[in-house]
């Protein structure tokens, strides 16, 4: 009877564990990838990179594949970079001119953490292309509810595209602790880290348009202190100090010298 | 005729020549020695961080700016220790290792702000002492 019981609980448990399992699965995603954003001059949010100016040289630059590996998945470059203000992301798409579609759009959907729950990513920034053969794109924010998109009352941020050749080029700039922010935005802070969603699609439909996605971690870094440390100031001390004993023991030499003089003027006497 | 007998002609010869290389010897003192303080107060400029005119533009103006103030030390290490060596032969007394490490002490000193002046300096002076220590023994 006892051995009946037993095995039941354990049934019960293993039963259990599967569909807690297959509830993780269904909220979550997996990062693929974890980038540490670096200090850089602000580019300009175009959907071009001026070479000529090297803009977005300091940024921390990795290929990933949204949506598993080719051939299901779409092969990217990511490029992540910040400054005192903004974090800046961009996105470069390589493929054959006629498999561009003319509304496709890339996405930034954000975390409000490190979490890479569903029901975390609450913010997305979209630059939709109306027309890729003209150029033309609407930068997009929207605020996700229960993974319904609602567009933003303030947009925050900006973003650009641009098709230039084979390669469509996304930008994005997105503030860091906006005071702008408000509850439709993720407030991204410095030192910590959040979970990015980069999607692709073809049809300006959210989310039932997003055909590729993959989620990064980005660590967002902490800004940099202006506070002078206490070792420079102490070496900068010394330096003076060094330099006043060094004029003080040259004005005695120099005494000495005109001393000598004296002395020698009057041996000679 | 003078009870007091005269100098011979060589001795009083010799007497003016030394008076002479006295005279020789206490303008380079002299000279030296504002060349050092001029050099001193250049290095002030640039190794305190007064001037900072090369600041961060690109690696060749850091270049620059590192032997600017590297030469500016090591010539008035130089200019000091020629002061100071006639200083003491004009007072009769040799050039001491105690004053000679003061000095290298203090052009040292002067490169602390800055670690690439500092190694570049030591082996300049390093360089000097060895030449100096060599015209000595010659």
């Amino acid at each position: 009877m006892k051995k009946i019981i037993l095995r039941g609980i354990i049934f019960i448990i293993i039963i259990n564990i599967s569909i807690i399992s297959l509830l993780f699965i269904s909220n979550s995603y997996g990062a693929t990838e974890e980038i540490d954003s670096q200090f850089g001059e602000a580019p300009v949010i175009d959907g071009y990179i001026d070479i000529s100016s090297q803009e977005w040289n300091k940024a921390t630059k990795v290929q990933i594949d949204l949506g598993g590996s080719p051939p299901e998945g779409l092969p990217i470059n990511l490029w992540v970079m910040q400054d005192n203000s903004n974090l800046y992301i961009s996105v470069q798409i390589d493929l054959e001119h006629e498999y561009h579609n003319t509304t496709e759009f890339v996405g930034i959907m954000i975390s409000n953490s490190s979490s890479e729950n569903k029901e975390d990513f609450i913010d997305a920034k979209i630059v939709q292309f109306s027309n890729i053969s003209e150029n033309q794109f609407n930068y997009l924010d929207y605020y996700i509810n229960n993974s319904i998109f609602l567009n933003d009352s303030d947009y925050d941020g900006d973003g650009a595209a641009k098709l230039e050749d084979s390669s469509s080029i996304y930008e994005f700039s997105i503030p860091i602790t906006s005071i702008n922010g408000n509850e439709e935005d993720v407030l991204l802070d410095y030192g910590n880290g959040y979970a990015f969603n980069v999607t692709y699609g073809k049809t300006p439909f959210y989310p039932s348009g997003i055909i590729k996605s993959t989620i990064i971690l980005i660590n967002i870094k902490s800004f940099p202190t202006t506070e002078q440390p206490l070792w420079n100031l102490v070496i900068l001390i010394l330096s003076i100090i060094i330099f006043s004993i060094l004029g003080i023991l040259y004005g005695f030499y120099i005494y000495k010298i005109f001393k000598l003089k004296e002395k020698i003027e009057r041996i000679k006497r | 005729m003078s009870k007091i007998p005269k100098e011979p002609e060589k001795v009083l010869k010799k007497r003016k020549r030394y008076r002479s290389d006295e005279i020789f010897a206490y303008r380079s003192v002299i000279i030296s020695a504002i060349l050092g303080g001029i050099f001193y107060i250049i290095s002030l400029f640039f190794n305190l961080g007064i001037i900072t005119i090369f600041l961060n533009q690109s690696v060749l103006w850091t270049i620059f700016d590192v032997l600017i103030k590297v030469i500016v030390i090591l010539l008035f290490f130089l200019f000091m220790i020629t002061s100071l060596a006639n200083y003491k032969e004009l007072i009769g007394k040799p050039l001491d290792w105690k004053e000679l490490f003061l000095l290298i002490g203090f052009s040292i000193g002067q490169t602390i702000l800055n670690p690439w002046v500092f190694i570049f300096t030591l082996f300049g002076l390093a360089i000097i002492l060895i030449y100096l220590y060599i015209v000595q023994e010659l």
